[in-house]
């Protein structure tokens, strides 16, 4: 078989692996989805109450945050869940048949992502029907399929960050705190429920050194027309050259840690 | 008395070598396994014993690649775990002390089929290697029972069937007949001497080597040296 078609297969067979374990559990998907929609009614009757200047057109502010939901949604599917399932698979026993398998610990945890990251667009999807049929959310549909090509190219760049903060788990075992923050502050300097043009001056350089605000930008303007502050090429260019720089460095990363927790033998310690 | 030349299987084809492999774990403790050199041949099925904590579920990793040792290298059929790393684990099948490894509230068939796919076990084959592992450890009536609600022992079929199924040339199996019943251990024993018939290569790890049939040699593992008995 070719090689990289038997990669591919692999990567399949662990999102079957996933699938498989997900739909065990009945009411997890029910749940979920509840969770996000709840959300979405949440942040619906937070914007009937506050007005917010940089916002003209009525929902406007709503639209903005339950764009900021769905990808926040995707960024935890990817950032923040893949250290836990790492961490997970190493508790259980499971993970060493990943490292003792032709497939490998890199390609293994990088396929792990691929359930979460589906699961997330699903929800997305769902999301945002249900805050366009519920309580009228104007949908750019012309421009609104274009978002889901956008997620999987911003989804790349994510996984980038994923799989170092994996590495950091093969290597330190623990890494669930620093995680949790890092989800944090990357929804406040995102730009996920407000406008980062709202931070104070000296940080908002960061807002523009990562992949999720152009990506967060670029959603908004496809699916609920938000104006962009600059050209949708650059901020295409911003997160594609994110994934293709940050993609390759991450993966070598992870490979790194992985030969290091190898030759130290803390590989199946947890 | 500690082997100072290769502890080499009967075959002339070398298929795991093992040479001047150490691991320290605590430098207090001394080495667990120092300069360890094995040969092993095509057709060898070894039972590698030693007391609890010398140093046998180290060697097995070792070998299998899952951890480095401090000196030495391993090489099967010619292959570096690390820098072949893909060539060597579609040759190896192992199998780790315990019952880990294993998804909840996956079915032994889905299991076999994660494995098949993450082993590259060519698609056109797949069916085949999954039916033919399901078989030879009598699984069929439980095949496709989620793993919690099976007995330990039954969960020890499905991972010797999974260490199995993707034909590897060398099989490490450590503790293989732990939870196992008389009908396991036959089954067990069966499979393995198939195994080595065709060509194919096993050590077999436990405290006393029991129940072990017909081991081509016993490799003592004491002080992190090996004895050939």
């Amino acid at each position: 078989m070719n090689v990289a078609l038997a990669y591919a297969d692999a990567a399949l067979g662990l999102l079957k692996r996933d699938a498989r374990v997900f739909v065990s559990y009945r009411l997890r998907f029910l749940s979920q989805i509840l969770g996000a929609l709840f959300s979405v009614a949440l942040f619906y009757y937070i914007s009937r109450l506050v007005r917010v200047g940089t916002f003209r057109a009525p929902g406007a502010y709503f639209a903005y945050t339950v764009v900021g939901l769905v990808i926040l949604e995707v960024l935890v599917s990817t950032v923040s869940v893949l250290p836990g399932r790492v961490r997970q698979e190493l508790v259980a026993g499971t993970f060493e048949k990943v490292i003792l398998s032709p497939f490998g610990a890199v390609a293994g945890i990088a396929a792990m992502t691929i359930f979460p990251f589906l699961m997330a667009l699903v929800t997305g999807v769902i999301t945002i029907a249900f805050a366009v049929v519920v309580f009228g959310m104007n949908l750019r549909w012309q421009t609104a399929p274009l978002s889901i090509p956008l997620a999987f190219v911003g989804g790349l760049a994510f996984l980038a960050f994923a799989l170092l903060i994996a590495g950091a788990v093969i290597v330190f075992k623990q890494a669930q705190a620093g995680v949790g923050f890092l989800g944090t502050f990357i929804s406040l300097i995102g730009g996920f429920f407000f406008p980062v043009a709202l931070l104070p001056p000296w940080i908002q350089w960061l807002s523009r050194a990562q992949p999720f605000t152009p990506t967060l930008q670029l959603l908004r303007n496809l699916l609920v027309g938000t104006p962009l502050q600059g050209s949708p090429w650059v901020a295409l260019l911003k997160i594609i050259l994110w994934a293709i720089v940050l993609l390759p460095t991450a993966a070598l990363a992870l490979g790194y840690a992985v030969r290091s927790a190898q030759r130290r033998g803390t590989i199946i310690e947890y | 008395m500690a082997s100072k030349t290769p502890v080499t299987a009967v075959a002339s084809v070398e298929r795991l070598v093992l040479s001047g492999v150490s691991k320290t774990w605590e430098p207090e403790a001394g080495p667990v396994l120092d300069r360890v050199d094995i040969a092993l041949g095509a057709g060898a099925l070894v039972a590698l014993i030693g007391s609890n904590g010398a140093g046998k579920t180290t060697l097995l990793r070792i070998a299998a690649g899952l951890i480095g040792p401090d000196e030495g290298r391993v090489r099967l059929d010619g292959f570096d775990p690390f820098s072949d790393r893909r060539e060597f684990q579609q040759r190896l099948g192992y199998l780790s002390a315990g019952q880990g490894g294993l998804y909840a509230r996956i079915s032994i068939t889905g299991h076999l089929e994660y494995w098949a796919r993450i082993a590259f076990v060519p698609r056109a084959s797949r069916r085949n290697a999954i039916e033919g592992a399901i078989e030879r450890f009598q699984l069929r009536d439980i095949a496709s029972r989620r793993v919690d609600r099976l007995s330990t022992g039954q969960r020890q079929r499905a991972r010797l069937a999974m260490a199995f199924l993707h034909d590897p040339t060398l099989v490490l199996l450590d503790e293989p007949q732990s939870s196992l019943d008389e009908e396991g251990i036959h089954v067990l024993n069966d499979v393995l001497a198939q195994y080595v018939d065709a060509g194919g290569t096993a050590v077999c790890c436990s405290p006393r080597g029991e129940n072990i049939d017909s081991p081509s040699y016993v490799l003592d593992l004491h002080d992190g040296r090996l004895t050939r008995q």
